[in-house]
């Protein structure tokens, strides 16, 4: 039993020793090279700390939308990204996210799930061909996408709403 | 991704399994193999498993957070030129080299020269020790085969006929205990071949070839295996002396000579798989000498903890 009791310990301390590795060992890339996924607290932090040029952020909000994002990741390495969410004006729920990438394997939308798209349609984004979905997410409220190629990056637009403020979100990136 | 989680999820488990295995003082080689088969086991599903629960697991938001984030490193340019995922498929690439012709290739040879060995090996007639033996086990008696040879030799076959195959030399060189020991510890490999986990343990190892973590851990099982199937041949006999004594004659015929002191020492070491064999062999006479108890089974619940503890920690490995 004091065997037992003193291996259980000595788990423990095992499991504590297995995760400061772990999570010093996630670190230190970041201090190798700056370049790779991080926070930021702000859209001009990401312009001055990254080499991204080209940031697309919308200038019509509605409303129900809070402005500034609760969080921006951005990274150049592998390929430049850029990740802004923002949360409902009145709660503290995802309710629209925005992310530009220079690839497609990014994956972001985990905030907001489309638990089934009813319609996905060819829409014309000021002359760019863009792709709309429609549809809803969980407790069947109304969610819709809208991605664009814009020069090296897909940008894709995902909102906890009908696709109308969408697009007029999307609309006012492009001028 | 498949491949670098697996490989991290692996290695984790590997770490954790060795610790919970010192910490509880577990020596049983059966209950010693289950946790092992867990690290060679557990990656294969791992990843899969994860993205059923939660397909979010490769989201940016979910690596920014996780414990480990594999493609942070594998990003990383060494002299901002070679991505360090290069090393990486080179480390795999090496390991895959090694399951080739450490493993597969000599798998394939031996079950050929076997059949090969059984067309020109002499047939015993009936040995009452082996019926005996193998009905102890519960499995048919095994043909045992004479072949031709003046070193010391056995070993056998698997499959819908087994067979023991035994050379000249070493029914000459072995008592009529150590003998019976030896048998016993083939009847044991042909009885515990027979366990579909096992077998299902072979063929999934043979997904994660290109892993060095599975390449030693399943390297780990087989040398349980010996040492599982040392015990059961002690249940059989209640000879470990015998045992040992027979195993100790393989390892006296296996040792080099003493090297000569004008050759250079590159030339005078053992090769790397010969030492391993040797340290394999003088680590099962240990115990034999020791008398280790005989355990199966039980720990389940350890195993249980110990399995929770590598599975919750990995979810976050990505």
């Amino acid at each position: 039993m004091k065997i037992r009791a003193h291996g259980f310990f000595y788990l423990v301390l095992t499991i504590a020793a297995v995760i400061i590795v772990l999570k010093t060992l996630n670190w230190l890339p970041t201090i190798i090279q700056q370049d790779t996924i991080r926070r930021f607290g702000s859209v001009e932090e990401v312009r001055a700390k990254t080499k991204i040029r080209d940031l697309y952020i919308p200038s019509y909000f509605p409303q129900s939308i809070m402005w500034p994002p609760s969080e921006i990741l951005a990274q150049t390495k592998p390929y430049p990204a850029v990740l802004m969410i923002f949360n409902a004006a009145n709660k503290r729920d995802v309710a629209l996210i925005i992310s530009q990438a220079a690839s497609e394997a990014f994956s972001a939308h985990a905030p907001i799930q489309f638990a089934q798209i009813s319609r996905t349609v060819a829409y014309d984004l000021k002359g760019r061909k863009a792709l709309l979905d429609v549809g809803a997410c969980k407790n069947d409220e109304p969610c819709s996408r809208i991605s664009w190629v814009e020069k090296d990056y897909t940008i894709t637009l995902t909102m906890k709403s009908p696709p109308f403020e969408l697009i007029r979100i999307a609309e006012s990136m492009l001028h | 991704m498949y491949v670098a989680q697996s490989f991290c999820h692996s290695l984790i488990a590997s770490v954790i399994m060795d610790q919970a295995l010192r910490a509880w003082k577990i020596d049983s080689p059966a209950i010693r193999q289950r946790f092992r088969l867990t690290v060679v086991l557990f990656p294969v599903f791992s990843f899969p498993l994860y993205q059923l629960i939660n397909p979010d697991r490769g989201s940016v938001l979910f690596r920014l957070d996780a414990l480990f984030d594999v493609n942070r490193w594998l990003n990383i340019e060494i002299w901002g030129v070679i991505p360090l995922s290069v090393v990486f498929l080179s480390l795999l690439a090496l390991t895959s080299l090694i399951f080739l012709f450490q493993e597969l290739i000599p798998i394939l040879r031996h079950s050929l020269e076997s059949q090969a060995v059984e067309q020109e090996g002499v047939r015993r007639q009936s040995n009452s020790f082996v019926e005996h033996a193998s009905q102890a086990l519960s499995i048919g008696a095994p043909e045992v085969y004479l072949i031709e040879d003046d070193e010391l030799i056995i070993f056998s076959t698997t499959g819908k006929n087994p067979a023991i195959f035994v050379s000249t030399g070493l029914s000459r060189a072995l008592t009529a205990d150590e003998m019976h020991a030896a048998l016993a510890h083939e009847i044991a490999h042909i009885a515990r071949s027979r366990r579909p986990l096992l077998l299902a343990a072979f063929f999934l190892r043979m997904v994660l070839f290109f892993n060095p973590i599975t390449l030693v851990e399943f390297r780990r099982v087989v040398r349980n295996e010996e040492k599982i199937c040392d015990d059961i041949a002690i249940t059989l006999t209640r000879q470990p002396r015998a045992l040992a004594e027979a195993l100790k004659k393989f390892y006296a015929t296996r040792n080099p000579p003493e090297p000569d002191v004008q050759q250079k020492p590159l030339f005078a070491t053992v090769p790397l798989e010969e030492y391993s064999y040797n340290i394999q062999l003088d680590s099962r006479v240990a115990r034999l000498e020791q008398h280790a108890p005989y355990t199966a089974s039980g720990r389940w619940l350890l195993h249980i903890i110990a399995f929770l503890v590598v599975a919750c920690v990995n979810y976050f490995v990505v």
